[in-house]
């Protein structure tokens, strides 16, 4: 055999290496997710028997619907999207602002303050949880939207993102308008803002995950079932269904409570993939 | 960059319209900074300032905040003595260093596989990969609750079928933390997968040109070229990892409650239901600063590292 030829073999042996490594890697999300999605399709007499199957004999629509009607499914879906929508809008707009000051403004002490800011990133949420509790209540504001909104109408993650990206932006964009008599909202308005879309998805995106997935926060502060995000519903069905023949019934719920933000990545995935992987390295 | 480099020596010879100018937008700076500042104020930094205070008092949760009486560092030294609290430290202790002891290791190997070679379908399981970080966590643990179950799950299903007795999974003391930690570096894994590709797209591609031509191989290329140069990446992943670990609770609320034997029992859990299950607010914020106080340590560590390695 010939050097030439047996470099080849080598390097096409390699690159099966590679396409089998590629094919476990692909395994490690997809197993649970294709478990998930069968065993909510099973009937409640092939779920419990053992051992479990691998397909579902009979794709079955009836788990789900059972999620979606015995408990208020549908009416927490909406409160889910009336609460991480309002959370999203409001940490736009804080963090667009703000960032613009970071990024733009010169005064004294800025880098400490914005550090400072930084600093509570990595202050976890859990810490704070009980005289959050106790602020957001003697505020009169236990079990209401409102109460679930207020810690999450700023933070720091998205001021950081969008200094980031703001100071991307030439100053002599900014000089130019203001040369022209632009106030500071008209500049923020008309020119930063168009120019930070990928940014302001990847924020909206993460913002819109982190309120619709939270289970803390919601639990702390909501009492009336009425109010509760999808989360909160997902878990009553939990402790309703504890017998093992309406596992199916949870599971089906998991997939419903999954889709909005299953969806909003995949539609935004390019974009919000590169903004979070941005954040990372320009740090 | 840009901004560096344009505002410095404006600073020095700052002329009369421009100092006019600064005034100017200085009353646009507070008003565009206060929505923020005074959520982060008031719902993170005034909380926090509270934490400690509380940490330093008795106070029921379920009484009037009048009703709190000051300790000192009562709260601590009860927490030393308090083995169910403590047994919460070292478990999470245990959850938090092996979740970046599998996490970091596989993320790198699977961004070095995602990102190196030419293969088709890459960016299929790059998506897939991250799909898992953005499904609500309850959803996660109804999956791997399911995947678990002794009997009914796949899991065992696949133990018994390779000829093993399977374990009770998330009922048995010995494995239910290491369930746990597997289910988190399965959420999390795509994540810290994106954050270090992007680190890797960082690297000058001459470097592994002029390596090749010396002779070096793909480990040693790997070793002297790849892993020095991914430090900073590396190090803020670490990080990630450690912050998102430390403070983990739904998984431990939704599936096990501590259990089984008090083996799950982890410092974020133990703060929400010491302060909200038993009232114990004190006790609560007392393992909430030291929660604290370990990110400060091992951030502080880390961020050494980080400037080290820059110098």
């Amino acid at each position: 055999m010939s050097a030439a030829s047996s470099t080849a073999v080598r390097r096409r042996l390699g690159r099966s290496v590679q396409y089998v490594l590629l094919a476990v890697v692909a395994l490690i999300p997809l197993f649970p997710l294709y478990w998930l999605l069968i065993s909510a399709m099973k009937t409640p007499a092939e779920f419990s028997q053992i051992p479990p199957t691998w397909f579902p004999s009979m794709p079955a629509l009836e788990p789900t619907i059972t999620a979606l009607t015995a408990v208020p499914f549908v009416q927490s879906m909406l409160n889910s999207i009336i609460i991480a929508g309002g959370a999203t809008i409001s940490v736009l707009v804080t963090s667009i602002l703000a960032g613009y000051v970071f990024a733009k403004h010169q005064f004294r002490g800025r880098d400490a303050l914005f550090w400072g800011i930084i600093a509570t990133m990595f202050l976890p949420p859990i810490v704070t949880i009980v005289p959050l509790y106790y602020l957001v209540s003697s505020m009169g504001l236990s079990d209401t939207y409102l109460g679930v909104l207020l810690p999450w109408l700023a933070n720091a993650f998205g001021i950081f993102l969008m200094r980031q990206f703001i100071q991307d932006i030439p100053d002599e964009l900014i000089e130019a308008a203001r040369m022209d008599g632009a106030g500071e909202f008209r500049i923020v308005w008309q020119f930063v803002v168009p120019l930070l879309k990928p940014a302001i998805v990847t924020l909206a995106v993460f913002m819109f995950v982190y309120a619709w997935n939270n289970f803390l926060w919601p639990l702390s502060i909501l009492k009336s079932e009425a109010l509760y995000p999808v989360v909160l519903t997902l878990n009553r069905l939990m402790s309703y269904t504890m017998s093992f023949e309406y596992q199916n019934v949870v599971l089906a719920g998991a997939v419903i409570a999954s889709l909005p933000t299953l969806l909003v990545f995949l539609v935004t995935q390019r974009v919000f993939v590169a903004g979070i992987a941005a954040s990372g390295v320009k740090g | 960059m840009t901004t560096a480099t344009t505002a410095s020596p404006r600073r020095n010879t700052v002329s009369p319209p421009m100092r006019r100018r600064r005034s100017k937008t200085a009353k646009w700076s507070a008003l565009f900074l206060s929505p923020a500042m005074i959520v982060i104020g008031v719902f993170t930094v005034i909380p926090m300032l509270m934490t400690i205070w509380i940490s330093l008092n008795k106070w029921s949760m379920f009484t009037s905040i009048t009703d709190m009486t000051f300790v000192g560092l009562d709260n601590y030294t009860r927490l030393l003595g308090d083995a169910s609290r403590m047994q919460a430290i070292a478990n999470t202790g245990v959850y938090v260093g092996l979740s970046v002891l599998i996490t970091i290791p596989l993320a790198l190997l699977i961004a070095l596989l995602l990102y190196f070679p030419k293969l088709k379908g890459k960016g299929v399981v790059r998506t897939l990969l991250f799909a898992t970080y953005v499904i609500p966590t309850i959803a996660i643990v109804i999956i791997w609750g399911n995947i678990y179950s002794p009997g009914y799950g796949p899991l065992s299903a696949m133990v018994s079928a390779i000829g093993l007795t399977p374990p009770g999974w998330l009922s048995d003391p010995q494995w239910a933390l290491l369930s746990l930690v597997i289910f988190n570096v399965w959420q999390m894994l795509g994540y810290y997968v994106i954050l270090l590709i992007a680190g890797l797209t960082q690297i000058n591609e001459e470097l592994y040109e002029a390596a090749r031509i010396d002779g070096a191989g793909l480990v040693r290329q790997t070793w002297s070229i790849t892993i020095p140069l991914l430090r900073p990446s590396l190090v803020f992943v670490i990080l990630m990892t450690f912050v998102n670990s430390i403070q983990v609770f739904d998984p431990i609320y939704l599936l096990t409650q501590g259990g089984p034997a008090n083996s799950t029992n982890v410092v974020g859990f133990e703060i929400q239901r010491s302060a909200f299950q038993y009232g114990m607010a004190g006790e609560s914020s007392a393992l909430a600063v030291s929660l604290f106080l370990m990110i400060v340590a091992i951030g502080g560590v880390l961020g050494i590292i980080m400037k080290g390695r820059k110098r």
